[in-house]
């Protein structure tokens, strides 16, 4: 395997709830990650899969160091990256740049896009001297299959996915290592969809970037994926390379996600066995003890509220090393048919 | 036929020129039937269930041309308060945003009760009751407490289920649902449209269902109707049109969507943008996006042509529709 580019453990971020104004004291916390660890190597797309308020975005924000976390380290080529400030800490943040979910609030109506390309040079004017911005600008404009001669145009002048390119672009423009994109496609349509997710892929290998992917869509992220973590309730429970985690699922939650999500084959309509949870999400604030979602899982016994299941290969999984061998933080971890499944017996 | 809408057409008279949402839409939905009316932002699905509701602004609105026969009648053809009457008793619509839909300083209670209030001129205790019973039936935990608590108080999931329950509250024929489960996680989109489902079973309803979601179509409908720029370019019933699509675009859709059950290499991406509607092109609307385009296409506007050699009854509005079914 390629080497490690970021490694995150024991990732934590708790924003405090207060009360009182002149007398503020803590009353609780809102637990948006609680305990992730993960590593991304060279060139490799890292998918994060969960459901709103899982904190799937609140780590996209610490990665790019947006968020400073409660706990908890980031590290990038071995450096912790998250107790670093000043000159050192804008040298990082060259190379883990960030795509966002909006292409429509994520661009400064104000700017002509040459300018919103472009302005990541003024921050590390290093990376290109100011008489050749101007062209570097029309190539990346050209990288993301749009035309250079528009550089001169405002935001609201593209279509939505338009917008997401010149956000890629952007994202492009200091050659970073890592991007982090959160959810980069959800806001477009299905044909412009496949556009962009074309796009990211090509530039991938054409610069060998190293992406984390994070978005609520589970085919878009098996398809970029080369490894995917699903989260619920502030952490992973799930994780291993896309056809571990999508054809052997060992954690019930992912058993759920993955069967919930509608096929579009209607002859599988009567063929699939689903598995429908009850009930909503916990709130953060008040996560259940031990395991966090025994409340919704029908495997749930005295053990899951007492013992946190870690997140490693299960032992009865071990041997034979097969594919449902891989992370999963589950007392009861087995391999169970996913219907609508290709490889699934369903 | 419980609803059939004919030759539709809607525009909108704006600063800038008219936009043609709307170019002659024509479908048809039966009691106890789920027609899926599928199509990408600006396709003109949910401005057709608009005029079909009455909910249409106008202006800048304006329906230019057409039928819409709900039970027989033509309902271009009533009075404001004739059609006031029909709609939440006859038809009744559920949309995306709960949030946004609900009144945000009336308890759920009395939004679900002012239906019996208003249209069945029942006393608010009886209303409550009733409200209290559609909460159960959609399966609210605790419908009796919570049937004093605001919207806000509920979460995505929950509210949904409230505007299902209001549609539902005065057992109407029809019900149209505009992407009934886009904001919604995909966990809790299954509980959503498994309901749905149920109780259009029970109510022996017809459901119009506004999505662009192929996966929730393949799931649910009995038939489907593709739109693209205001026109339905492919109708057929659901297992013919995954199987076998007739129409370039509806192909293409099917093809650009990634599969959760295998991993193909790259997408098939149908290239370009959906049209200006302000400058929709002459001829098929889709021919600069369309790999089958001929001179034909750009000139004549393909009618909505029958397929025929298969057993079901299936439309596609394709000059080539046979070089796109057997290609």
């Amino acid at each position: 395997m390629a080497e490690a580019i970021l490694e995150v453990s024991g990732l934590v971020k708790h924003y405090p709830l207060t009360r009182g104004i002149l007398f503020r004291k803590q009353i609780g916390a809102v637990r948006a990650v609680d305990g992730v660890d993960f590593t991304l190597h060279r060139g490799e797309t890292l998918g994060i899969v969960g459901e709103s308020g899982c904190g799937k975005s609140t780590v996209a924000k610490m990665l790019v160091n947006l968020e400073r976390p409660t706990a908890g380290s980031i590290r990038y080529k071995g450096e912790d990256i998250t107790r670093l400030s000043g000159r050192a800490l804008k040298a990082v943040r060259r190379n883990i740049q960030m795509v966002f979910q909006d292409p429509y609030t994520s661009l400064n109506p104000r700017m002509t896009v040459g300018d919103i390309i472009g302005e990541p040079y003024d921050i590390h004017p290093e990376v290109a001297p100011k008489g050749d911005r101007r062209r570097r600008v029309r190539e990346l404009l050209d990288v993301v299959g749009l035309n250079p001669e528009h550089i001169n145009r405002y935001p609201h002048q593209f279509s939505g996915g338009q917008r997401q390119r010149i956000g890629i672009a952007r994202g492009l423009a200091l050659r970073p290592e890592v991007i982090v994109a959160d959810e980069p496609v959800s806001a477009l349509d299905v044909s412009v969809q496949a556009q962009v997710v074309n796009l990211m892929d090509r530039l991938q290998n054409e610069f060998d970037l190293s992406y984390v992917f994070i978005a609520h869509d589970l085919s878009v992220v098996r398809h970029i994926s080369d490894r995917v973590g699903v989260m619920y309730l502030g952490r992973i429970v799930e994780i291993g390379r896309d056809a571990e985690i999508y054809d052997h699922p060992t954690h019930p939650y992912t058993q759920a996600l993955l069967s919930a999500v509608p096929v579009p084959d209607p002859e599988a309509r009567d063929r699939r066995e689903r598995v429908i949870l009850t009930g909503d999400v916990p709130s953060p604030t008040n996560a259940p003890s031990g395991c966090r979602f025994r409340t919704r899982c029908w495997k749930a016994e005295d053990r899951c509220a007492r013992e946190v299941p870690p997140l490693a290969v299960p032992s009865r999984l071990r041997t034979p090393s097969g594919p449902e061998a891989h992370d999963s933080a589950c007392h009861f971890a087995a391999v169970a048919a996913v219907a609508g499944h290709s490889n699934g017996p369903g | 036929m419980l609803l059939e809408v004919r030759d539709l057409q809607v525009e909108f008279r704006t600063r800038d020129g008219v936009v043609k949402a709307v170019n002659g839409v024509s479908y048809g939905v039966d009691a106890g039937e789920t027609l899926a009316v599928l199509g990408e932002s600006g396709s003109g699905k949910s401005v057709t269930a608009q005029a079909v509701m009455g909910i249409l602004d106008m202006p800048p609105g304006r329906i230019t041309g057409g039928e819409i026969l709900f039970q027989g009648r033509d309902l271009l053809k009533l009075r404001e308060d004739e059609r006031r009457r029909l709609r939440g008793a006859e038809m009744a619509m559920i949309f995306q945003d709960a949030l946004s839909s609900l009144n945000p300083v009336l308890t759920v209670g009395d939004q679900l009760g002012e239906m019996f209030v208003v249209h069945r001129g029942m006393s608010r205790k009886d209303a409550r009751a009733k409200a209290v019973e559609l909460m159960d039936r959609v399966r609210i935990p605790a419908a009796k407490e919570r049937v004093k608590q605001y919207p806000h108080q509920f979460s995505g999931g929950m509210r949904q289920r409230i505007m299902i329950a209001m549609a539902l509250a005065l057992e109407p024929a029809l019900i149209i649902a505009d992407e009934p489960t886009t904001a919604l996680d995909v966990t809790v989109q299954a509980q959503v449209m498994d309901l749905l489902a149920e109780l259009r079973r029970e109510y022996r309803m017809g459901l119009v269902l506004i999505t662009h979601d192929l996966g929730v179509v393949a799931d649910v409908a009995d038939r489907i109707a593709v739109m693209y720029a205001g026109r339905i370019v492919e109708s057929a019933p659901v297992h013919d049109i995954y199987k076998a699509p007739a129409h370039p675009y509806t192909k293409g859709l099917l093809e650009s969507i990634p599969r959760l059950d295998h991993k193909g290499r790259e997408l098939y991406a149908i290239k370009g943008l959906p049209p200006n509607l302000m400058n929709i092109p002459r001829g098929c609307a889709f021919h600069p996006r369309c790999p089958l385009a001929q001179d034909l296409c750009r000139t004549d506007v393909p009618p909505l042509y029958e397929v025929t050699g298969t057993d079901t009854t299936r439309h596609s509005a394709c000059h080539f529709w046979r070089e796109c079914l057997h290609g």
